[in-house]
């Protein structure tokens, strides 16, 4: 076995890896300095049920009428042979009149495996990449994988690929409105790194299958409701930009020895569940083991990350805990304390702090100057 | 609770149901799910018996409740009219679109998803028991069971095989079928022309307003001339195969995938 | 954000107390505001769960949609909001302001819609879009409200965008303005956080309200959004019982719990609110907060007045290129004004330029009040003065600049050396030539501050007429002016 991949394992416990999907590999993209939370994903773990065990269980959630909301408009988009999906192709990017074909790759007459569904994808696609008349246009439900840390994560996109022109596309289906033109900045986003996610999947795919990556289009095609009725729209989103940040953090999630070397030997997160699925690892003694690995905590942490509330605790008292912007003008000092004791001049500034402290200084001055006398 | 006056028993309970909710929430939060699910259990306990407290309370002014009305026809006999009507494999969403368009009464949707399997059963305890049948679409590939698409076992095979192009082309003949039953009905038929017009929606040159159902019938046929050789060739290939290699039940409701392993190996 | 800023956080972090970055309120606080706490339900573009609103904090207006996804109750909701906001508004042109000088109109009073955070402005927008265009006749008609409650509140979140103005408010935003908490940003947009810091409850510390505020189950959050727990576990089986209901009693039975559900979810925000505004209202108001204001009240009379002449201009879905690049630029010079503005307001303003060396404090070390000017056709009096200043002066000869205690006198730099500022005055020195009046020129030992001109004439950015717009941006531009039509009106909404 990999002894990378055995490692992993070893620091993960006896549960199984924790499931990717695209959402959680485009995750990896947030915080890529972090070593904690590099690790803790290249080994799979539940990084949700470690906060819950360290007494800092994550507030992350769906609302079910967000995700009927969502379910429902992609049923829409896909009804009768993605009618108004074939509409869209038509009106927006010139998908000529013959191609029509649909095939539903989640139908694999009952037996549904992962593997299963991955090679019949594979061989549709394969038959579609070779150029012939009856090649194909619209794949729902692809199977598709990526590796993670020398597991396969199975992907299983709502989403159609399409192919026009020589060209695979990745059509994503997502249920926030596009109104006038627009659409929440935020959600585009995390839309387009998910895209980008089963871009390369589906590159990865077709390389085993020797076509170039160029096979599969840079553009996504995403297609939301449109102001506030139910009528889908299509833009077409360019994710090179997401692609090459992926590619950047999954090779480094297989470039781990350099922090796997620094760590001691028997370093495990296992939180030792019993018969009744109650995990059982003392608290301290996990929180000991999870602070072995450095983290960079920021507070856009909160929104991206698991372990958001126990590395906020963990950094209370340092500036970046109060934003990366904060930290910045504060010329990058650490410690909220050696701020505090640098604008007071009751510390003296070490090498290179010689210009922040006087900032702070003069900050202080003012500060005083102005609030004296007043509440 | 005898020796609680019901206002007084109302509010323990609304109370009870207060602190229900925050722990059931807590619950949910922290990912235990084994909590919530009891809590849950409890909490829709505690709802029902305010409910009933309440009622309690209300009876004298209460009317007693409407009856229910309860449909003319069985659900199967209504697919069978919509079905009847598109002459094609349909979905259950469209299935319904098309009765609450055309016919009178209203097609439960929630009693849709029992349906198949209600079906295959009857078959086998009595086989062709029955004058018809509604059974899954066939994937032209595999030979099994497509994915929400309903067929009648009436049909001949090459209908109920969908093969890639089938989607498009049973949409446009749907839409043919739909636009020549609007054509016949009053021109306050509202259902009838929204359904339509979605179907044109979706049709080159057929989403523009003040188009004519007959107009829409025609776009709808010129675009199914380029798909239409090409389908019924796919379709008629794989019928043919079916009849080969499935029998019984499995020519209506389609082979199961270790069956079909076998059959692909023995050929 | 600045050092001074930052600083302010690190303090606040130890002192367990946000710590004031204003020694005065910049921002108007009415006498009536309207405060509206939005909740949409989830997943949706537009779709209004429920609303309080109100100007009496003991008499809060709770307005619910039973089915938000039901196009008729939705509507039926905006026309209720419709009656309070729209009654709200016409209360504020009732009675003219006699003080205003010229022949101008000006109503006494303007609209203050105040909502907990940046979410309750972007559900401003979001209802005002979808709404503006509906009409009361034609295939989805609404009542003859709900367009007229599209426009204003299409006008009230275009003029959130002006810095300085204070028609529409996030109170997290304003809070903000005036406060560094001990957390960061991202966390001050949590009202009930931002607040704990602020003003904690009981004798809790700032970081310990903050905690409190966090957990969704004591402190709801502020919506729009609601909490997805909340959403699961007790509002869908409410808008379930409601739509379940039977009967009548059935169904007022189960309105009446889905009432109180969103009400437990509101009706701590609504509180926080007005804590706030009553915290504001504590602070002593800056000098120019009344002439702002007053220009918000010139605003609202022009457009209430055009909205009942029927000549209010078109609220487009967009706006064409050359328009939005035109409104940026304005939008950037009210900034600068209003930046300079709250400056000569206020110290701890103006120590930001002071850091940034467009502003000094210094003692003034030498005076010449009666130094003339002969080089022009006309003598005139240009005294000179010279400060000595600790500052980091990062100033050129020629700029001009002005003090907050002499706001009619113009100072223009002569020269900048490392310890010192020679600054050449004019205007705001009485009538004669020769002699400026007692006082309007500072002495030798006078403590002075000198800032950035708040109404310093910028030329407004030149613009590439409409017919010149390159196709880059947006195209040749359409030859008709934009008109809201009935088409607009049959746009789908679902
Ligand atoms: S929350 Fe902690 S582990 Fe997660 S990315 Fe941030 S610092 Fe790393």
């Amino acid at each position: 076995m990999d002894p990378l991949v055995d490692r992993l394992d070893r620091i993960r416990g006896t549960v199984a890896p924790r499931n990717h999907n695209a959402r959680t590999i485009a995750a990896l993209t947030s915080n890529p300095g972090c070593g904690r939370r590099g690790l803790m994903d290249a080994a799979g773990v539940n990084k949700g049920a470690v906060a819950g065990q360290l007494g800092f269980p994550a507030g992350f959630g769906q609302s079910r009428f967000a995700i009927a909301r969502g379910n429902a408009f992609e049923a829409q988009v896909k009804a009768d042979g993605a009618a108004e999906l074939l509409q869209l192709l038509r009106d927006r990017l010139g998908l000529a009149i013959p191609e029509v074909a649909y095939d539903d790759l989640s139908n694999v007459g009952g037996n549904a495996s992962r593997e299963v569904r991955y090679a019949r994808t594979k061989a549709l696609l394969a038959r579609a990449a070779s150029e012939r008349d009856d090649a194909g246009t619209l794949f729902d439900h692809p199977m598709l994988r990526l590796e993670i840390a020398g597991y396969y994560a199975y992907l299983e996109p709502d989403l159609i690929a399409f192919r026009a022109g020589g060209k695979f596309h990745v059509v994503e289906i997502k249920s926030f409105a596009v109104i006038d033109g627009q659409a929440d900045p935020g959600k585009t986003a995390a839309a387009a790194t998910q895209s980008a996610v089963y871009v390369m999947a589906m590159r990865e795919l077709l390389a085993e299958l020797g076509h170039p990556p160029e096979s599969v289009s840079h553009d996504v095609v995403l297609v939301c409701p449109e102001n506030f009725a139910n009528r889908p729209t299509a833009t077409l989103v360019d994710v090179r930009k997401q692609l090459t940040v992926l590619r950047r953090q999954l090779s480094r999630l297989t470039r781990l020895e350099s922090i796997l070397d620094a760590l001691p030997a028997g370093l495990s997160f296992d939180l030792a569940y019993d018969s009744d699925q109650q995990a059982t690892r003392p608290a301290d003694e996990l929180r000991k083991a999870v602070s072995t690995i450095d983290a960079r905590y920021s507070p856009d942490c909160l929104g991206t990350c698991e372990m958001a509330f126990f590395c906020r605790d963990e950094s209370a008292g340092s500036t970046s805990a109060l934003g990366r912007s904060v930290r910045d003008d504060l010329g990058g000092v650490e410690s909220i304390g050696t701020v505090l004791g640098l604008a007071r001049g009751t510390l003296t500034p070490g090498a290179g702090q010689e210009e922040i402290a006087g900032l702070l200084r003069f900050a202080h001055k003012l500060r005083t100057e102005c609030l004296d006398g007043i509440g | 609770m005898p020796f609680v006056s019901e206002p007084i028993h109302i509010e323990l309970l609304e109370r009870r149901i207060d602190r229900l909710r925050g722990e059931l929430r807590r619950a949910a939060t922290t990912g235990d799910r084994t909590m919530a699910r009891a809590l849950r259990a409890e909490l829709r306990q505690a709802e029902h018996a305010w409910d009933d407290a309440l009622a309690d309370l209300e009876d004298q002014a209460r009317p007693a409740p409407q009856p229910v009305h309860k449909p003319m026809l069985s659900i199967r006999e209504q697919v069978h009219h919509a079905l009847t009507l598109l002459t094609v494999p349909a979905a259950p969403k469209l299935i319904i679109a098309v009765h609450d368009a055309f016919f009178p009464g209203e097609l439960v949707a929630a009693r849709l998803t029992s349906l198949r399997r209600d079906e295959e059963r009857s078959f086998r305890v009595q086989p062709f028991g029955r004058p018809y049948y509604l059974c899954p679409a066939l994937t032209a590939d595999l030979l099994s069971p497509a994915r929400g698409l309903l067929a009648l076992s009436t049909w001949p095979l090459e209908i109920r095989v969908v093969g890639p192009l089938s989607a498009r082309v049973d949409f446009l003949i749907g839409a043919i079928k739909v636009a020549q039953r609007v054509a016949q009905l009053p021109e306050d038929a509202h259902d009838a022309q929204r359904l339509l017009w979605r179907f044109a929606a979706s049709i080159p040159g057929a989403g523009s307003a003040g188009i004519t159902p007959s107009s829409v019938a025609e776009l709808a046929q010129a675009e199914l001339d380029v798909h239409l050789e090409a389908d019924t060739a796919d379709r008629t290939a794989a019928a043919s195969r079916a009849q080969e290699r499935l029998d019984g039940s499995e020519a209506l409701f389609g082979a199961r995938l270790q069956r079909l392993r076998r059959t692909a190996s023995t050929t | 954000m600045s050092i001074l800023t930052a600083l302010a956080r690190a303090e606040a972090v130890e002192s367990g107390r946000a710590q004031p970055l204003t020694t005065v309120r910049h921002t108007h606080v009415a006498e009536r505001p309207l405060v509206l706490v939005p909740l949409s339900l989830a997943g949706e573009a537009a779709a209004p769960l429920a609303a309080i609103v109100g100007t009496d904090p003991g008499e809060p207006r709770l307005l619910v949609v039973a089915n938000p996804r039901d196009r008729t109750q939705r509507f039926d909701f905006v026309a209720e909001l419709a009656r309070v906001v729209l009654s709200y508004v016409d209360g504020c042109a009732r009675s003219v302001d006699t003080g205003a000088g010229g022949t101008k109109l000006r109503y006494a009073e303007a609209p203050q819609v105040i909502v907990p955070n940046r979410g309750g402005v972007e559900f401003v927008r979001l209802l005002g879009r979808s709404t503006r265009f509906r009409r009361p006749f034609g295939p989805y008609p609404v009542h003859r409200t709900v367009p007229i409650l599209g426009q204003w509140l299409t006008f009230l979140r275009e003029r959130a965008d002006h810095p300085g103005s204070s028609m529409l408010l996030a109170m997290t935003s304003v809070l903000s303005e005036h406060w560094a908490t001990g957390q960061s940003g991202l966390e001050d947009a949590n009202l009930a956080a931002l607040l704990g810091w602020i003003d904690p409850p009981g004798d809790l510390d700032g970081a310990g309200a903050a905690a409190l505020a966090e957990d969704p189950l004591r402190s709801p959050p502020a919506g729009p959004s609601t909490d997805p727990t909340f959403d699961n576990e007790i509002l869908a089986p409410a808008l379930a019982a409601v739509a379940r209901s039977i009967d009548d009693f059935a169904r007022e039975r189960a309105l009446a719990a889905l009432t109180a559900a969103v009400a437990d979810q509101m009706r701590p925000t609504w509180d926080l609110t007005w804590q706030a505004v009553r915290l504001l209202r504590t602070r002593p108001a800056g000098a120019s907060v009344e002439t702002r204001w007053a220009m918000d009240r010139d605003v609202f009379t022009m457009y209430h007045m055009a909205l009942a002449e029927g000549t209010a201009l078109p609220q487009p879905r967009r706006d064409s290129a050359v328009a939005a690049a035109g409104r940026l630029d304005r939008l950037e010079r009210e900034q600068a004004r209003y930046d300079a503005q709250r400056a000569l307001d206020d110290p701890l303003v103006m120590a930001e330029f002071r850091l940034s060396g467009e502003a000094f404090t210094g003692t003034v070390v030498a005076a010449s009040p009666n130094r003339v000017d002969t080089s022009g056709k006309k003598a005139a009096l240009r005294p000179h003065i010279t400060v000595q200043t600790d500052d980091p002066v990062r100033l050129e000869p020629g700029a001009h600049l002005v003090s907050p205690a002499r706001l009619a006198q113009q100072a223009t730099v002569v020269s900048v050396s490392s310890v010192d500022v020679v600054l050449e005055l004019s205007k705001g020195m009485g009538r004669s030539t020769k002699q400026p009046a007692p006082g309007s020129v500072p002495e030798v030992g006078d403590r002075v501050t000198y800032g950035p001109v708040t109404d310093a004439y910028q030329p407004p950015g030149r613009f590439p007429s409409r017919d010149d717009t390159p196709w880059t941006h947006g195209g040749p531009p359409p030859v008709i002016e934009y008109h809201a039509s009935d088409n607009d009106a049959v746009e789908d909404w679902s």
